[in-house]
């Protein structure tokens, strides 16, 4: 038996040896820097230097942090509005995708509202920091619509606008991308369903309902399911958009924990958050996982 | 526009609802995009002016000019270009290696190898960002091409994309050229290449996309501003604007300009790659 499995392995050596550069990538650049992540998030820094270990001290410090609580708050008030504006948008391009016969227009409407989501947070924030700026289009549309008494508002700086407009912006990049995975399920249906749908005297619109809806139901769980994975993660859009007079409002877990650990080197509580929210994704992600019963459709 | 929905079978009003829809989501995401262009290729003046500015005053590249000569734009463009495609190039082949040893029968510890790599993809690198830029400080990778290069060059995602690929490669292939003594190398080059050039091809635009766009990671371990990359130059020109007054160090022109630029790779990558991405979001293959 031993000596069997000793031959396979010779069988596959150069199989193996194809394996080590990856094998090596992920112990030095994933492996370790959770382990270490782990470790640094029991210690602190002392005064003269080195690390002493301190038990739990560092979990209790971001709890009991008003900062780190408003972040956790902040992180879920934009990521969930973004999801759910996300969603019913990304869900009506698609079923509007679906409508449309002529293929010109197909496929501009596509790539237009896809191509956002090619973007990077660095293109789109600058992008709508312009366009919600004083001299920029929003305020010249309330110009126009309102008349020349109307002052200009300051969006990027008003605190009650701040998570609406991080909800919008990032809904409006993703939307496009949630309508492909929507397509792509839709573009599976058999049109002899429509087509008999049609026979029994089914409105269009009574198909979309009760044809198109009910099959991209398995799609709709697999975007929750992501959309949970990544709730606590966005770090780009926050980084590249808040300022200091919205930060209160929008600062995310990320974003602090960046400022924490790379900038002031708060090194122990910055890796303990870290380590909370990885804690968090991977609790959150089961928990929605069971209640939708994802596994049991894709396993 | 109004016989784009014919023969869909939507009468009245449902018809001019989905019409509405159509029409007004369109303009939501076009409009924005719209005006960055009009914006991008206006002189400064005229960007600097109020309005709905869809329509040019008086046309001009100057902008562009401007994000060159003055913003050195050149540079964080290069650096952007440089480490993001032969960090994809190297991500692919190893990716397809991986994927390669993964689609083996009866290799032994096959279950350990594959659980081993589904463990990076479940802690995701953005949550580990204080020791990833430890570690690249102990590597003295920090402020290096090198850094920014290695730094993700192999992800857990990509080797499972490249494996489904394989996998619709018939086994008794390779099984018969082994019988003929061919090596795993030659195996690998003369059979599973050509065969899933479209999965390489997928694989490549997915990740080039992510790469050109990763702002977090350059964030984290680049503070030399001569190897910043375009997402970090494009930020710090963004910031420079006083977004209270609307005042801005650099001209909004050249800002839209410095947009446009650092778009047009993608777009390009968009209009060739259009199929091989979508063909990507349809093996429910998911980047975060």
């Amino acid at each position: 038996m031993k000596g069997q499995l000793k031959k396979k392995i010779l069988r596959y050596k150069e199989i193996y040896l194809l394996l080590i550069p990856v094998l090596i990538y992920f112990l030095v650049f994933s492996y370790y820097p959770l382990v270490l992540g782990i470790i640094k998030s029991f210690q602190k820094v002392k005064l003269l230097g080195g690390f002493e270990m301190v038990g739990f001290h560092n979990y209790k410090e971001i709890f009991g942090d008003r900062q780190y609580r408003q972040a956790f708050i902040n992180s879920l008030a934009v990521g969930g509005g973004t999801f759910l504006l996300q969603f019913v948008w990304g869900l009506l391009i698609a079923v509007l995708l679906n409508e449309i016969r002529n293929k010109a227009s197909k496929s501009l409407f596509q790539t237009v509202t896809y191509i956002p989501y090619l973007l990077s947070w660095s293109v789109v924030g600058g992008l709508w920091i312009s366009i919600l700026s004083p001299s920029g289009m929003v305020n010249g549309i309330m110009r126009a619509l309102l008349g020349t008494g109307y002052s200009p508002m300051v969006f990027m700086s008003e605190g009650r606008y701040a998570r609406l407009i991080m909800i919008f912006t990032g809904a409006w990049k993703g939307a496009g991308y949630f309508a492909a995975l929507f397509l792509a399920a839709m573009v599976g249906i058999d049109s002899a369903l429509y087509e008999s749908a049609r026979m029994d005297g089914a409105t269009r619109i009574k198909q979309i309902r009760y044809i198109t809806l009910p099959v991209i139901v398995p799609t709709m769980k697999v975007i929750a399911v992501l959309t949970v994975m990544g709730i606590l993660r966005n770090f780009d859009q926050i980084f590249v958009m808040m300022n200091a007079s919205i930060s209160d409002k929008v600062k995310n877990l990320l974003v602090l924990i960046y400022e924490q650990g790379i900038i002031q080197f708060n090194v122990g509580t910055a890796t303990a958050a870290a380590t909370v929210v990885l804690a968090a994704t991977l609790l959150i992600t089961s928990v929605v996982r069971k209640i939708l019963k994802y596994d049991e459709i894709y396993s | 526009m109004k016989n784009i929905l014919d023969k869909n079978g939507l009468t009245g009003f449902w018809r001019v609802l989905f019409l509405f829809l159509t029409a007004a989501i369109f303009l939501t995401m076009f409009l924005p995009m719209w005006n960055v262009f009009v914006v991008s290729t206006s002189t400064a003046l005229d960007s600097s002016q109020s309005g709905i500015k869809l329509w040019w005053t008086t046309f001009s590249v100057e902008g562009f000019f401007y994000v060159f000569r003055v913003a050195k734009m050149a540079r964080p463009f290069l650096n952007s270009f440089f480490i993001t495609t032969i960090g994809t190039v190297i991500q692919v082949l190893l990716s397809a290696l991986a994927g390669y040893v993964l689609i083996q029968k009866s290799l032994p510890f096959k279950n350990f190898i594959s659980s081993f790599i589904m463990l990076t993809m479940m802690v995701p690198g953005d949550l580990t960002l204080i020791s990833v830029y430890q570690l690249n400080k102990q590597l003295s990778l920090l402020n290096t091409y090198q850094g920014l290069v290695l730094n993700g060059l192999v992800s857990g995602f990509s080797i499972m994309m490249m494996r489904n690929y394989f996998e619709t490669v018939p086994y008794s292939l390779a099984e018969s050229a082994r019988m003929d003594g061919a090596g795993e190398l030659k195996i690998f080059g003369s059979i599973y290449i050509p065969i899933s050039l479209p999965g390489f091809a997928t694989v490549f635009f997915m990740e080039y996309v992510a790469r050109w766009n990763s702002i977090m990671l350059p964030a984290t371990l680049i503070t030399d501003e001569k190897k910043y990359t375009l997402p970090l130059m494009l930020k710090q020109m963004i910031m420079s604007v006083d977004s209270t007054s609307g005042t801005a160090a650099t001209p909004d022109n050249a800002i839209m300009a410095a947009i446009v630029i650092s778009t047009i790779p993608l777009l390009i990558i968009y209009m060739f790659a259009q199929r091989f991405l979508m063909e990507g979001i349809n093996m429910g293959a998911v980047k975060g």
